[in-house]
């Protein structure tokens, strides 16, 4: 999916009449080790491309947790919840930019949520609490998440003056996000975050 | 250590003081340790108190924590706070903070917005309550509004983080109190809290902390140990427990505290018990120390006391019991005061008692005078003195020898005892006794005594086979009239004797007043004769003696003459007893015969002088040398003078007697024997000694015309001294017929006034020159 998403960049970034150069970004924690699944996202001053939603998003409910933890998604992305568990769920989001309640599905049954404002959307399961998953709306074609190594790089980021923030789920700022203004000859870029210690009760054994 | 009055006080003393440091070394262990165990027990409470603060802090805390969780965890609160739903959030927080008892709750949002119930928050402790409970704080003491509380925050899952839920609970004086009360001491609680604007009480019952004090309890707050402090005035014991602050940089403390006085209280009460109880220990060991030592000392003192009256001639005993060392002292001291008693009589005895008969002696008899006279005086009564002296004593005792005299004296006293039974008897020394008798009104009853001792002093008795017949005689003297005092009363009685022996011994007289003038004139006579050798009143005549075969005189007796200087001419019966008496005799006795040889010398080689001689001067006054110095000066010839001895001398000197006559002999001197035929008149004598002459005495010459028995003895006598060889003389011949008779018994030479007075030397010397045989013509 991610290669989905860089693909989708990469064309985008071709038909900027811009020239493009590409920006690498690494983010660690305050030990200095690598931070990933931090989602990156530059925003060039005067430039506005949005990502277009393509195939289908998928956040199941299975083995009582979310699968997967982190999904990004572009503006007007239908994901949809199907609940592979035998028990039923509730799943939840309060956030801003998407707020919803998919009240007591049962096994097998599936619901399409439409995420049409860019925020970063919790969800929870009002019946399970060690339930918890993310979904990232972005409305920037420029958007990538750290690897395991805490690297994010794009390929086509304009020469321009942008802005970049860096959110991430236990990333301690307000609204787990923190963003920076950078040149346009700036293109490696290095973020030092503190993260919260993630939640006791999640499990989070599959990424 | 100072000085004691007394044994027993001493002892006290040292006792006492030696429990009572013992006592006062417990009492004090004692009362420290009371005082330490109430300490610790105090220290001990206040941990237990801080343990149970602990405790309700964590249930507080877990109270608090489960309901915020419960609320954070609810579906409508977590979807109105991430709505934003102030409203509905508010609502539901009041609801669970009434129900929870809290004043003051907030919910912190992710975004740092607070929302409060209760206690509004500065827009700087927004921020500082949302970086806490961002670092992760949940739980612990803030300051807020100027109010410590113990804030309890959950989580507002949804699922991320939104915000936090908190409440916050007041840490007020009602929280405390309740604690205070919850805890087994009466203790005092308080918080107090650092939030950068220094220490400050932040709540409970200590108001006014001085910075001093916070440093005190900063400084235990690690040590977890008791401490003390002054609280409101108080001296306490404190106990100090850092509490968890809701920010890092924040301190808070518990403090509990126990006013010191409240704290040892029942400490204080033991130790006055305690101190009670050693002052009762102390006055009853002073008491049985006292108690004791008495009985250590009693005896003692008794002994101290008995000994003092000892002292003083008291013959006491101490009570002994017992059987201990104290015991056997007092026996000892018994046994000392009985031998004590036994010497004392022993010397008494020997003081006052005369050995040999047993009678009371001089010293004793002085007393008893004494005291017969103080009792004379107290009640006007009279008593005699009689004087005994045992007449011929001396001869007896000469005769018989001192173990004969003795005998003599132990029956004498015996006798004089038995017969003057209930009077008081004593032996002066000598042969000399005394009665004292005390007198009622029968004046008779001296006489029938003084008759009833000589009756039985009269008694024949039989020492060594000689058959004696002892007797006495009495002088009587009767107080006071016969005298004053013990000394006049005993020479009155003296004199009284003197008389009875001179109206014949056996026999007894009372004192009379003249008995004293004699005494006196007697003593003057004394003083006199004294002075009659210096003042050369003496003189000698002389009376010549006819030899009536050569018809011429032969020989003159020298006669001592005393010209007294008032009196006149003394006669020598009248003074020689005093000068043999006084012993005077012996310096006139030597004059007489250096004056009779000085004048001897000058007269006719057939001349002799003839001197008479005293007992006392022949055995008292050195004879033999006077005599050979008389001659020697005079150049006398030693068969010219003759020495006329009595009887008399043969009482007393016996063997020594003989020696002197036999050396005079040996000098050739003549030994006259005077005045023969009176006294002893032993026959003996004329056989023991070779006498020159015998002088007839002149009571048978004056009887010798008249009696026809002295014509015999006269005869008789010259008889005798012819044949034994000696030579006769017949003294006192007055008339011409005597001569005859005299001449025809063959009598060697006469004396007497038929031929011549005595003279004056110078008469002789006259009768000499003259040539004259005037006294021829008388034979």
């Amino acid at each position: 999916m991610v290669r989905k998403i860089l693909f989708a960049l990469a064309l985008a970034g071709a038909a900027s009449p811009l020239a493009a150069t590409p920006l690498n970004v690494r983010v660690v924690d305050a030990s200095g080790r690598p931070v990933r699944d931090a989602v990156v996202t530059l925003y060039p001053s005067g430039l506005v491309r949005s990502a277009h939603p393509s195939g289908r998003y998928v956040v199941a409910q299975q083995g009582l947790q979310f699968r997967p933890f982190l999904t990004v998604v572009p503006v007007g992305a239908d994901v949809s919840f199907p609940n592979l568990d035998p028990t039923k769920h509730h799943v939840y989001s309060f956030s801003s930019a998407k707020r919803f309640e998919l009240k007591l599905f049962a096994k097998d049954q599936s619901r399409i949520v439409h995420f049409d404002k860019p925020g970063v959307v919790a969800l929870g399961c009002n019946i399970h609490d060690q339930m918890s998953a993310f979904i990232v709306v972005t409305d920037s074609a420029w958007t990538a998440r750290t690897n395991a190594q805490g690297y994010a790089s794009f390929n086509d980021a304009p020469n321009a003056p942008a802005r970049m923030t860096v959110w991430h789920p236990y990333l301690r700022a307000p609204g787990g996000l923190i963003q920076q203004a950078i040149a346009p000859t700036q293109r490696s870029l290095n973020f030092q975050v503190r993260l919260r210690p993630p939640p006791p009760a999640m499990a989070m054994t599959d990424y | 250590m100072r000085p004691f009055r007394s044994l027993s006080a001493r002892l006290t003393f040292q006792f006492a003081l030696l429990f009572a440091a013992a006592m006062l070394a417990v009492s004090a262990a004692l009362s420290s340790f009371i005082a330490g165990s109430a300490s610790r027990e105090v220290q001990s409470q206040l941990q237990a108190s801080g343990a149970v603060y602990d405790r309700l802090w964590q249930q507080r805390s877990r109270e608090l924590q489960n309901a915020a969780q419960l609320l954070a965890r609810d579906f409508g609160f977590r979807a109105a706070v991430a709505s934003g739903d102030e409203a509905t959030m508010q609502s539901a927080l009041g609801n669970v903070a009434s129900r929870l008892r809290v004043r003051s709750a907030f919910i912190v949002t992710a975004e740092g917005r607070v929302s409060s119930i209760g206690t509004a928050i500065s827009g700087d402790k927004s921020t500082a309550l949302f970086n806490s409970l961002d670092d992760g704080h949940i739980t612990g003491v803030a300051v807020l509004e100027g109010r410590p509380r113990q804030l309890v925050a959950a989580p507002i899952m949804a699922p991320t983080l939104i915000g936090w839920v908190v409440f916050a609970s007041d840490l007020d004086s009602k929280e405390m109190r309740g604690l205070e009360r919850l805890s087994a001491i009466p203790l005092q609680a308080a918080v107090i809290v650092d939030d950068k604007d220094g220490w400050a009480e932040a709540s409970g019952s200590l108001p006014g902390l001085q910075q001093r004090e916070v440093g005190l309890i900063e400084a235990h707050v690690e040590r977890a140990a008791a401490f003390e402090m002054t609280v409101k005035g108080d001296r306490s014991i404190a106990l100090a427990k850092s509490l968890p602050t809701f920010s890092g940089s924040d301190r808070a403390i518990l403090l509990l505290a126990y006013p010191k006085a409240e704290a040892l209280a029942d400490a204080r009460k033991l130790q006055l018990a305690l101190g009670l109880m050693t002052l009762f220990g102390l006055l009853l060991v002073g008491l049985a120390t006292w108690k004791a030592a008495g009985r250590i000392t009693q005896p003692l003192a008794r002994l101290d006391e008995a000994a003092g009256r000892l002292a003083s001639g008291e013959h006491v005993q101490v009570r002994v019991r017992g059987e201990d060392e104290l015991a056997r002292l007092a026996n000892s001291f018994n046994e000392m005061v009985g031998k004590i008693a036994e010497r004392e009589q022993r010397i008494t005895q020997l003081a006052f008692n005369d050995q040999l008969t047993g009678l009371p002696n001089r010293t004793m008899f002085q007393q008893q005078l004494e005291h017969h006279f103080r009792a004379a005086a107290g009640n006007g009564s009279l008593f005699a003195l009689h004087c005994l002296d045992l007449d011929q004593f001396k001869v007896i005792n000469d005769t018989l020898g001192h173990p004969a005299g003795d005998t003599l004296l132990v029956e004498t006293g015996r006798r004089v005892q038995d017969a003057a039974r209930g009077h008081f008897v004593a032996r002066l020394g000598g042969d000399e006794f005394v009665v004292l008798q005390t007198l009622g009104d029968d004046r008779d009853a001296i006489d029938r005594l003084a008759r009833d001792i000589l009756a039985a002093i009269t008694q024949p008795l039989t020492i060594d086979g000689n058959e004696l017949m002892p007797s006495t005689s009495i002088g009587i003297a009767i107080a006071p009239q016969d005298g004053e005092n013990g000394g006049a009363l005993l020479r009155s009685a003296d004199l009284a004797l003197y008389r009875a022996k001179e109206a014949g011994r056996r026999t007894y007289a009372f004192f009379e007043e003249s008995l004293n003038e004699r005494a006196q004139q007697r003593r003057q006579l004394e003083t006199d004769l004294r002075l009659a050798l210096e003042r050369d009143e003496f003189e000698l005549f002389y009376q010549p003696l006819f030899d009536l075969e050569q018809n011429r005189i032969c020989s003159f007796e020298a006669l001592l003459r005393w010209r007294h200087p008032t009196q006149g001419i003394i006669s020598p019966a009248e003074f020689v007893p005093v000068a043999e008496d006084t012993g005077l005799i012996v310096p006139i006795g030597a004059w007489v015969i250096r004056e009779a040889c000085s004048r001897a010398a000058n007269w006719p080689h057939h001349v002799r002088v003839a001197v008479n001689v005293s007992a006392v001067q022949f055995h008292r006054g050195a004879l033999n040398e006077s005599i050979l110095r008389a001659l020697a000066n005079t150049g006398l010839a030693p068969n010219r003078l003759e020495i006329e001895i009595t009887e008399s001398i043969f009482l007393e000197g016996g063997e020594a007697t003989l020696r002197l006559l036999h050396a005079l002999r040996g000098l050739g001197v003549r030994i006259a024997l005077d005045d023969f035929g009176t006294g002893y008149s032993s026959l003996s004598y004329l056989q023991s000694f070779p006498f020159d002459k015998l002088k007839i005495d002149r009571s048978f010459i004056q009887n010798l015309l008249t009696r026809d028995g002295a014509t015999a003895i006269v005869h008789a006598i010259t008889e005798l001294a012819n044949a034994l060889g000696i030579e006769t003389t017949a003294e006192g011949v007055e008339e011409t017929a005597q001569l005859m008779e005299l001449r025809t018994h063959g009598c060697s030479s006469v004396q007497g006034y038929l031929f011549a007075e005595p003279m004056a030397a110078e008469e002789v010397e006259k009768l000499f020159s003259e040539g004259s045989d005037a006294l021829q013509n008388v034979a």
